[in-house]
């Protein structure tokens, strides 16, 4: 769906020429192996390119200019997956044809080039105000998940189950990590990323592909680097039990965390099977977590399960009154069960199949639901398409459900709830 | 059926107003492999006194009742209808706002199937006494989830100490107390009144022949029963000036504080091409204040009195609007002052040339073409602006037409301090 071009060794371009779209989007990907305290660097480095440039040294000034150019849209951000650290730089411009200027996706190709090579130094280094600024905002960022008690409890399950691994790790590192940045270190950090990170460079909408692969090719010409791909290796867990954990905040409602591990991971064959019967258990409103735990017993509003294909988790997370954790714990015991021993119908199989393939198709129909979901996807198969995964999960039988439910152990029931009076 | 061509945006838009009062709309998009049917009728938790069809009396229905409906329109004698849509390969979901209730799918598959499902289900109520008490514990649990959500109670809470007496100030889910008074006679009621075809839309976009879907739901329409349309008699309060309260404090299990401050709109009687200026030039003028290339922003930033959390916004529909400037914040004080004395240094100096207009235009028109690609929020925007007569695809030609005059108009209807409040959620033991 893609066309590949190699523009250095471990630089590859790829294009999509549609004309779904009204606007062009561009993502520039650097890939590097996840370590908790780069990632920090990481995090602040791509705030403070995002921030400023040689050319608009205030942050006003280049967001003047990103509006002069129709709203262009810029920004950079920082993520994981597996073992890999991603920061990206994602834009968006409104195609010159349904505008009354021309030559706007040239200017905008130009600025982001500038903002990559040319960044906003002071004598040599970055500057040190601008850091300590996009330090601070780091710092914040991590610190408000505690007010968000949906991801807080997550971001415990995670820590419980993998303390000190890629799983649990925030993309962003640690408090203690940003805090520990220097302006001199940080500079250390963005050459080795421009330098040595694995890159790939994704455009989608009406573009000509030689002539943009030309372009891309002088504008960002970096130079030739090693792969550095490494795969996420998961722990033996197999023998551990399964623990219980209760923590506690002021707040009303019961925020439970589920944790199961299994062996059946992104690169594993069986990963579709598995996308299959996560979505059996509880990734739709079919599901057996939405029908029996939601609907026949009216103990929730939301109640799912989700797949962290990466590292080899299943997790299922629910809102309820705390003082029903035991039966809610207990329904959801019910309904892998119910998985492990075949107790599913065709009924289930089909909608769970036909939701999946609507998922996918859906995000297709967004330019940066092509550049995510290929970009994924492609370290299994260059040549990834969605029909060709769809096949896959058509494939997928009862029996290969009941097997893969057999694959998945109990690790961790983890409970956030309110204090007592 | 009628046909509107949008040349510059290379789009057509076709209508058609079906004999029982049922507006539907379509939208062929080229290139997309999905279809989104939207399904909406112009009742929301606004609407909560009313004459119901066929008696003489205003009523005056329990809170959170149009949100209850929304989840009771999924319940059926026998069946649950997510199972039909799944079975068909569609995503279902439904939504209530203050003005709208809206039910919609997406689809790559069986189309036609999936949207005979979703006329049938709103156009089949089924309520019981059972099923509406079972839902009780799952809407107590939904209202308990946002009662724990800082961002909420911190808009929410804004919203509630902007508005004295107009029922924008009403949760949409209601609270645990007034949903125990929801009785399925209740349902049958707002439901008679607010759901005939003639208080409603639909509309289709994306993979999609226009010829043949309108074919389908004429077709779907003709066959079914409707009584006359009839025009609906809603009553709302007046709202004074003032805010409700200047200051609101909320204190949370949070680490840090989070400041909003909000503006009501004194001037919200208007519909079609007016309200859509008053809308985009209220929307300009806030990215002029307080966007990213303000003096406001650079400065607040760069003083660490907002973060990646900051955002500005401006919400409006008949009888009501409220901007609102909100952030974490570890200063609220500051804040506040920061953002009343941007209000107030306007008011004073008209300062804001026609360099800042033209680029602010720029942008929003940029966002605007930006957001044609996303077939969900055509079909969102879209109905909402039609429910209060203005056209979405009105948007560019009224931007290019904002002058300063609009400007400086759109100002006034949010600068009187007197209509601002703070709100703040500061770190703390919860409330009772």
């Amino acid at each position: 769906m893609f066309t590949k071009v190699e523009l250095q060794k471990g630089v590859n371009l790829y294009i999509r020429r549609t004309e779904q779209f009204k606007t062009i989007t561009m993502s520039i990907k650097w890939l590097s192996e996840l370590d908790e305290k780069q990632a920090a660097f990481r995090a602040v480095l791509s705030n403070v390119l995002q921030d400023s440039s040689a050319d608009y040294p205030k942050q006003s000034d280049l967001r003047k200019a990103l509006d002069e150019l129709y709203g262009t849209v810029f920004y950079m951000d920082a993520g994981k997956r597996g073992r890999s650290h991603i920061v990206s730089l994602n834009m968006e411009c409104v195609n010159d044809e349904y505008l009354s200027t021309s030559g706007v996706f040239d200017e905008a190709l130009k600025m982001m080039s500038r903002i990559i090579f040319n960044p906003n130094l002071k004598d040599g280094t970055f500057d040190e105000s601008v850091v300590n600024r996009e330090k601070r905002t780091v710092i914040e960022r991590i610190r408000s998940i505690y007010d968000d008690k949906g991801r807080y409890a997550h971001k415990r399950m995670l820590e419980l189950m993998r303390p000190n691994d890629p799983a649990s790790m925030s993309a962003s590192g640690t408090e203690k990590d940003v805090e520990s940045i220097t302006t001199a270190s940080l500079l250390d950090t963005y050459k080795r990323m421009l330098d040595e990170d694995e890159i790939d460079i994704y455009v989608v909408g009406d573009v000509q592909e030689n002539e943009l692969a030309e372009k891309i090719k002088s504008m960002f010409s970096f130079p030739a680097r090693e792969a550095v791909r490494k795969q996420y290796e998961q722990p033996d867990t197999k023998n551990r039990e399964a623990r219980q954990v209760f923590e506690r905040q002021d707040m009303k409602q019961g925020k439970l965390q589920v944790g199961y591990s299994t062996p059946v991971s992104f690169f594993h064959p069986d990963y579709p099977k598995m996308q299959v019967a996560n979505g059996v258990l509880g990734g739709f409103a079919h599901s057996k977590l939405f029908m029996n735990v939601r609907e026949k017993e009216s103990m929730a509003y939301t109640v799912n399960s989700a797949y962290a294909a990466y590292y080899g988790i299943v997790y299922v997370m629910a809102g309820i009154d705390a003082d029903l954790e035991e039966k809610a714990v207990k329904l959801i015991g019910e309904q892998i069960d119910a998985l492990q021993n075949g107790n599913v119908s065709d009924l289930e199989l089909d909608q769970t199949i036909a939701l999946l393939t609507n998922s996918i198709r859906s995000a297709f129909d967004s330019a940066r639901g092509q550049i995510e979901l290929y970009d994924q996807y492609k370290q299994l198969d260059e040549d990834f398409t969605a029909d060709k995964w769809i096949a896959k999960w058509e494939a997928v039988s009862i029996e290969d459900v009941q097997q893969m439910a057999s694959q998945i152990h109990l690790e961790l029931i983890y409970l956030l709830s309110g204090r007592e009076a | 059926m009628e046909k509107i061509i949008f040349d510059n945006l290379q789009e057509t838009l076709f209508h058609e107003r079906l004999d029982n009062g049922l507006h539907v709309y379509i939208l062929p998009k080229r290139g997309f492999s999905k279809t989104y049917v939207t399904f909406t009728t112009k009742y929301g938790s606004i609407d909560r006194t009313f004459i119901p069809r066929g008696k003489e009396e205003y009523v005056t229905v329990p809170d959170g009742i149009a949100h209850f409906l929304e989840h009771k329109m999924f319940d059926k004698k026998d069946e649950d209808v997510f199972q039909k849509f799944g079975v068909l390969g569609a995503s279902a979901n439904a939504f209530t706002s203050f003005t709208r209730t809206s039910y919609l799918f997406s689809t790559t598959d069986n189309l036609y199937e999936n949207t005979k499902v979703l006329l049938d289900f709103v156009q089949e109520p089924y309520f019981t006494k059972e099923k509406v008490e079972k839902e009780k514990g799952i809407i107590a649990q939904e209202i308990t989830m946002y009662d724990d959500n800082p961002d909420w109670r911190n808009y929410f809470g804004t919203i509630q100490s902007l508005y004295k007496e107009f029922p924008v100030n009403i949760d949409i889910a209601g609270t645990i107390d007034t949903i125990q008074e929801i009785t399925a006679e209740h349902l049958t009621e707002c439901y008679e009144t607010f759901y005939h075809p003639s208080n409603m839309t639909v509309f289709v976009i994306g993979a999609v022949d226009p010829d043949e879907m309108m074919s389908f739901i004429r077709e779907d329409q003709n066959s079914k029963e409707f009584s006359e349309p009839e025009e609906i008699k809603r009553k709302y309060p007046e709202e004074p000036k003032e805010a409700n309260r200047k200051k609101t404090v909320l204190e949370m299990d949070v680490l840090r504080p989070k400041f909003n401050y909000g503006m009501k709109c004194n001037h919200t009687i208007l519909d079609g091409d007016e309200m859509l200026r008053q809308d985009l030039s209220v929307n300009l003028l806030l990215d002029i204040l307080f966007g990213r290339t303000s003096e406001f922003y650079t400065k607040a930033y760069n003083d660490n009195l907002i973060d990646e959390t900051y955002h500005y916004d401006f919400i409006f529909e008949k009888g009501f609007g409220f901007a609102m400037v909100e952030s974490d914040t570890d200063n609220p004080e500051e804040l506040e002052a920061a953002v009343r004395s941007t209000m107030n240094s306007l008011a004073k100096k008209w300062t804001i040339t026609e360099d800042d207009l033209n680029r602010a235009r720029k942008r929003r028109i940029g966002q605007f073409m930006r957001s044609l690609n996303s077939i969900e929020f055509i079909s969102n925007q879209f109905t909402q602006y039609n429910f209060n007569d203005m056209n979405l695809f009105d948007v560019v030609p009224t931007l290019e037409n904002i002058e300063m005059g609009h400007l400086k108009d759109a100002f006034a209807t949010i600068s009187n301090e007197e209509s601002h409040t703070v709100m703040t959620i500061i770190p703390g033991s919860k409330e009772d």
